[in-house]
């Protein structure tokens, strides 16, 4: 089957340091993917790349066949792209529900039924009408997350789902993250709890210094020496 | 909004429309620049209170509203009323030149390109003097109009408020919001944050803009520093911050209550006015972010659509 | 002609770099925009006119005194204002040093009236072959750069200066590695301020001193930021000598009162093709 997201030699420069150097991976549809590397290995500036947060300088992006690399992140976004954040970054002063109803252009009602119906996916529907901004860490980690389920993006990216995130919360994430892979969606997340990599992707890369180290399911992964060299030095 | 505030407004309302009636014409200026700096102020909201893109220039829509209805007026004798709404409209136009470019640039850099809008438009005045009369000028033929601009300007500052009420309690304006909150989230979750702080601005230089004609139609002279001066962006940013930025009543409290101070208390010391105005932003920002009604909100759990 | 105009951006540019390297550093250490800057810079040169008026004192020495002076007005501004505003969103930062600005300006309209002030100190031109230049230029020029470089060196050598780009670069790593990260911020304002200072009693003995004279600066040297790269120290030199010298051009091609728009149309431009500044910078 087509890879639904194709990076082909991507090079993103700050400065004179190149944070992703040459990296090109495809990410086959209907899979739960994991990115993950030291820190620093530019695996946040790749989803910036991604979404178009950042211009890459070389390479090319493309999703379901069409070149994305140089579109705006609201452009990334209809075609069907979401993604959280690793720092949260939901909207503080808009309400829950607001923060989800701001996303989608369908008109008001179908809207807020969506809206209403995801947060009671993940059981905060009494909070709807609470500032996002009064949240707990993990009610914000959770609205975010449906934030993005909002227009029902094909590819989902999660920037560090599980961060500072408690362990009963956390399996509701995955689950959720199952079940999203289960109605066809693709997932490509960034993390460094290596349980939850583990348990949950199909396939992994691993990033170091900007560059593709090494990719294949996750068993192979743990035991090849490249990577274990990358994250505990010789 | 609870009935029995709509009957409140609905009681004002009626009362500034019978007003003139029984007014002095002191007291009739005095309400006809009133209803100027809500209209102003609120104006100044939309793109500033409500996006955070923060409009250093904005006196340029009003100047280009005066100069464009004086023009038609003092050049062409159109009536003031179809000149000032001209001066609306060229005031959108310049809206559009300027933001098209600028609206690109993050907040900051906006802002920064905002400061030298003034200088500029004060060039192109004394540039093509022979349409505006340069430094010296343009006078416009007399005319007492004053009771007729009362009500048009009242009719002004009452529609920009209720663009404002629309605008906030709407979805559009939600998306605005998120512009101030998190640009780049924003536009992460498929907010084309560029059209709509396009929209929000061309909004925000209408009002000014027939504010400006009506204005010149009202002095019946205008020159540069008239109709362009610091001052007047200051104050409109005073008020909004003061009263509450990004609120529907905010500017109107802001206008309301720096104005009547300015006339009854300050207008004997009209060179410290920048001075007390730069010390009241100082103030807010640090103590009062979002103002009187902000405080207001935090302390009696008023909605955010206030 | 064209070498005479050249040279002239050049003696204007290195004014313009020095004032401006202020602005940058506070926008570098504490991503603040100082719209106050040029108020700042305005109270330089009324330092200097006073001390030439009332005591005669030479205005190229007032330095002495408006550069100290005011690097403790900077210093204190940012500790009682400033640092509250740090780390608020940048638009309250904006609007603070905005009142702070119009409040000084109005300050100084108070204080010194309105009415135009001048320095009658040096007059006529060096000759330099077919070259004619004012000999207040000259000199202060020859001062800009002295000072330029000593805050280059400033930032170079020393401890604080190191500090201060590490501070710049990242808050958090410099934090981490022991910097008193609010004692930075307080030099960085101070030092800033005095740059303005010094440009202030330097175009004291040039041109007309009137309270509101530093709004064009500010914007000038905000220009000279995004010229030079945001950020990038270094640049901020090559910024200004880049708007010394393409104010001179225009002004040969265009008459006097365009002039003043083509710093306004410039800093747009390149804001829109470049916006974090022709040479490397952050955004």
């Amino acid at each position: 089957m087509a890879p639904i997201l194709e990076i082909t030699g991507v090079v993103k420069r700050f400065g004179g340091v190149a944070a992703v150097n040459r990296v090109s991976l495809a990410l086959e549809p209907g899979r739960i993917h994991g990115l993950i590397g030291p820190n620093g290995s530019g695996k946040t500036t790749l989803f910036n790349c991604i979404t178009g947060v950042e211009t890459r300088d070389e390479g090319e992006i493309q999703f379901k066949g069409h070149r994305i690399d140089g579109m705006r992140p609201h452009q990334v976004f209809h075609l069907g792209i979401g993604r959280t954040f690793q720092v949260i970054r939901v909207f503080p002063e808009l309400t829950a529900l607001e923060n989800l109803m701001v996303v989608t252009t369908s008109s008001y009602a179908p809207a807020r039924q969506r809206a209403v119906e995801l947060l009671s996916f993940v059981k905060l529907e009494r909070l709807a009408h609470e500032y996002a901004g009064n949240l707990s860490y993990g009610q914000q980690k959770l609205v975010e997350f449906v934030r993005v389920l909002m227009t029902d993006p094909e590819l989902i990216l999660l920037d560090e789902p599980a961060a500072g995130v408690n362990r009963t919360l956390l399996n509701e994430l995955l689950d959720a993250v199952r079940a999203l892979r289960d109605r066809g969606k693709t997932v490509l997340l960034v993390e460094h709890d290596m349980k939850v990599v583990m348990g949950l992707c199909e396939t992994v890369f691993v990033l170091d210094h900007g560059e593709k180290l090494a990719e294949g399911a996750p068993g192979v992964i743990q035991s090849d020496e490249r990577v274990i060299e990358a994250y505990f030095g010789r | 909004m609870t009935r029995g505030l709509y009957a409140a407004l609905a009681v004002v309302v009626i009362g500034l429309a019978l007003y003139p009636m029984e007014a002095t014409g002191y007291g009739i200026r005095f309400m006809l620049q009133l209803f100027m700096w809500i209209a102003l102020a609120q104006s100044w909201n939309l793109i500033s209170g409500l996006t955070g893109y923060v409009s250093f220039g904005h006196v340029a829509f009003f100047g280009m509203g005066a100069y464009t209805a004086g023009i038609l007026i003092a050049k062409l004798g159109w009536p003031w009323l179809v000149a000032s709404l001209a001066g609306g409209i060229m005031a959108m136009v310049l809206a559009l030149v300027i933001g098209w470019p600028c609206l690109r640039l993050k907040g900051p850099y906006f802002a920064i390109s905002m400061l030298g809008l003034n200088e500029v438009l004060r060039v192109a005045v004394s540039y093509y003097e022979g349409l505006t009369g340069g430094g010296n000028g343009l006078s416009l033929p007399t005319l007492y109009a004053s009771v007729q601009i009362y009500y048009v300007m009242g009719l002004l500052a009452l529609g920009v408020t209720a663009l404002a009420y629309v605008i906030i309690t709407s979805r559009f304006g939600l998306r605005l919001m998120t512009i101030r909150e998190d640009e780049v989230a924003a536009e992460a979750m498929g907010i084309d944050t560029f059209r709509y702080k396009v929209y929000a601005f061309l909004l925000s230089a209408v009002a000014p803009g027939i504010a400006g004609g009506l204005a010149a139609r009202d002095q019946g002279y205008i020159e540069p520093i008239s109709v362009f001066p610091l001052i007047t962006t200051i104050t409109m940013i005073v008020m909004a911050l003061f009263g509450g930025q990004g609120t529907i009543w905010g500017p109107v409290l802001g206008a309301v209550a720096l104005f009547t101070l300015q006339e009854l208390v300050w207008a004997r010391f009209p060179y410290i006015h920048p001075l007390l105005f730069g010390a009241i932003i100082v103030a807010v920002v640090l103590m009062m972010p979002r103002g009187i009604l902000g405080v207001l909100q935090q302390k009696y759990n008023l909605p955010r659509t206030i | 002609m064209i070498g005479q105009v050249i040279i002239s951006g050049l003696l204007a540019g290195a004014l313009y770099a020095m004032v401006a390297l202020g602005l940058g550093l506070i926008f570098g250490v504490m991503r603040v925009l100082n719209v106050a800057h040029g108020p700042i810079m305005m109270l330089g040169a009324y330092t200097s006119f006073w001390l030439f008026h009332w005591l005669g004192l030479n205005p190229y020495l007032s330095l002495l005194v408006s550069m100290p002076a005011l690097f403790l007005i900077g210093v204190a501004l940012q500790r009682t204002l400033v640092s509250r505003v740090v780390d608020a969103p940048e638009l309250s930062s904006l609007l603070l040093t905005f009142g702070v600005s119009i409040a000084l300006v109005n300050l100084a309209q108070l204080a010194f009236t309105s009415d135009l002030r001048s320095i009658e100190y040096l007059t006529g031109s060096f000759v330099l072959g077919p070259f004619a230049f004012s000999k207040s230029r000259v000199i202060a020029c020859g001062f800009a750069i002295v000072i330029t470089v000593a805050a280059f060196l400033f930032l170079k050598s020393t401890r604080l200066g190191k500090a201060i780009r590490a501070v710049s670069q990242s808050r958090e790593v410099a934090q981490v590695c022991g910097v008193n990260v609010q004692r930075i911020h307080l030099f960085a304002f101070g030092i800033a301020s005095a740059l303005a200072a010094a440009g202030g009693s330097l175009v004291a003995v040039m041109v007309a001193i009137q309270p509101e004279m530093g709004q064009v600066y500010t914007f000038k040297s905000f220009l000279v930021i995004v010229l030079g790269g945001v950020g990038n120290y270094p640049g901020a030199l090559l910024g200004g000598l880049l708007l010394g010298l393409i104010e001179q051009l225009a002004s040969l091609f265009l008459t006097t009162q365009i002039n003043e728009a083509v710093a306004y149309i410039l800093l747009v431009l390149v804001l829109l093709v470049r916006p974090t500044g022709l040479l490397k910078g952050r955004t």
